[in-house]
């Protein structure tokens, strides 16, 4: 059971309105609403969860949770390089280390401890500050147990791509009520069934892989993924 | 589990960070072409600058910046808004922030960074974590009566440009009557008049950044 300073720190960090930047990535979701391969709801909802059941539960949350258990900067920065080879679109590693640093970056001005650490080794490292360290290490200073980072963590993604659909006029605001509710129950199965520590990170999703590949090509577009 | 280091404060304290100035206001009212005009006066003026663009839906304001010829274009970075120009600069204006942060890694002597906000309506404004001054630039073919509207943008902005004075008698516009609405509406702050085509008012707006921004005399 989570108790009310958790609920709340959760409600906080999961909110749309928390200032890492996250409006700013669709993930996919505008180039392949571009090339007319996502249209409404339905589609909106096979797509948040095969981002959900195909690269976060199976790539993004083990990384995190190696993150967040990582004994010192050496491991954590470990875990960022194997992200950084692990994902062969430059888009995609490039959306992830902007998505992180920014998040590192509020949590750093705030005070973090972690994050300042991390951040400052960050200057000189182009290649780390991915979005699943970066989660590990602000949940970690803001307090948040590994259940709740992980929860935080799938529920931004969820967010994050619904709002962008909406944004993107895929799907009205209403609908988009309704996405989140059937994205909920997808995630809340997945926390369900914990991540083993010894989990080796894996994704499938290679219309979205080549949809955020694209995004160079398009000469409009709104979202840096 | 990790205990948490000291970052290099000898390094950060070593240099001073560079003044971020926010350039917001409507489509079309003439944002980049005071950027162009911008870079030329400072750069004479011996300012290391950097310049940071929100294009909405294109790289267009970025791209036509680094082709300039006037500034180095690595010293030119665009950053995205999702769709939302207000968030960017306001309720989120983390990822302008880091692109500054990164600009200031990048060129250790940059004094001055222009964050050209994308085109919006009367009601965007600058969040003071992004910056230090920001602008507001409107214009004549926009209409006489925009001053009077009260846009947050036209009222809070720290300078308020109007722009392409020269349209002002071909669209019906008493700019006399603008500016002094204008300046009614802000309580006496600052407007200045500008004509970014022909270069007219730019030195008024340079000798404001250099006074109330990089504090030179």
């Amino acid at each position: 059971m989570i108790d009310v300073p958790t609920a709340l720190a959760l409600l906080q960090y999961g909110d749309s309105a928390y200032p890492a930047g996250g409006f700013a990535f669709s993930w996919g979701i505008e180039g392949l609403i571009a090339d007319g391969l996502l249209d409404g709801r339905q589609d909106l909802d096979d797509f948040v969860w095969e981002q959900l059941s195909s690269r976060w539960n199976s790539m993004d949350r083990p990384l995190m949770a190696r993150a967040y258990r990582a004994g010192d900067i050496t491991a954590l920065a470990a875990v960022d390089r194997t992200i950084e080879g692990a994902t062969p679109s430059r888009p995609m590693r490039e959306g992830s280390r902007r998505a992180g640093r920014a998040l590192l970056g509020v949590s750093a001005r705030n005070g973090g401890a972690l994050s300042l650490s991390y951040r400052a080794v960050l200057a000189d490292d182009t290649c780390g500050g991915h979005l699943p360290v970066a989660q590990a290490v602000v949940y970690r200073d803001a307090g948040l147990e590994l259940p709740s980072a992980e929860l935080v963590s799938g529920w931004t993604m969820v967010n994050g791509l619904v709002s962008a659909a909406v944004r993107l006029g895929s799907v009205g605001h209403l609908e988009a009520q309704r996405c989140l509710e059937t994205a909920r129950s997808g995630l809340a199965e997945l926390l369900a069934e914990p991540v083993a520590a010894d989990a080796e990170p894996w994704s499938f999703t290679p219309l979205i892989d080549i949809a955020v590949s694209r995004v160079r090509c398009r000469a409009t577009r709104l979202f840096t993924t | 589990m990790i205990e948490a280091g000291k970052t290099s404060a000898t390094a950060t304290a070593a240099r001073l960070p560079a003044a971020r100035v926010g350039i917001g206001g409507p489509v079309g009212s003439g944002k980049t072409a005071l950027v162009e005009r911008l870079i030329p006066a400072l750069a004479a003026r011996g300012v290391d600058l950097a310049v940071i663009t929100n294009d909405l839906v294109t790289a267009e304001d970025a791209e036509r910046i680094r082709r300039s010829g006037l500034i180095d274009p690595a010293r030119v970075s665009a950053v995205e808004a999702g769709a939302c120009p207000h968030t960017v600069i306001r309720e989120d204006p983390t990822l302008n922030i880091e692109a500054a942060d990164e600009l200031e890694r990048r060129f250790p002597g940059v004094e001055l960074i222009l964050l050209e906000s994308g085109g919006d309506n009367l009601a965007s404004t600058f969040s003071r974590d992004l910056t230090d001054f920001w602008m507001f630039v409107i214009d004549v073919g926009g209409g006489g009566d925009i001053p009077r509207k009260r846009g947050p943008g036209v009222v809070r902005c720290d300078l308020l440009v109007i722009n392409k004075t020269d349209l002002a008698p071909h669209v019906g516009v008493d700019l006399e009557l603008m500016h002094a609405q204008a300046l009614a509406v802000r309580d006496g702050r600052p407007v200045l008049l500008t004509n970014c085509r022909s270069g007219e008012g730019i030195d008024a707006v340079v000798a404001m950044l250099e006074s109330q921004v990089l504090f030179r005399a």
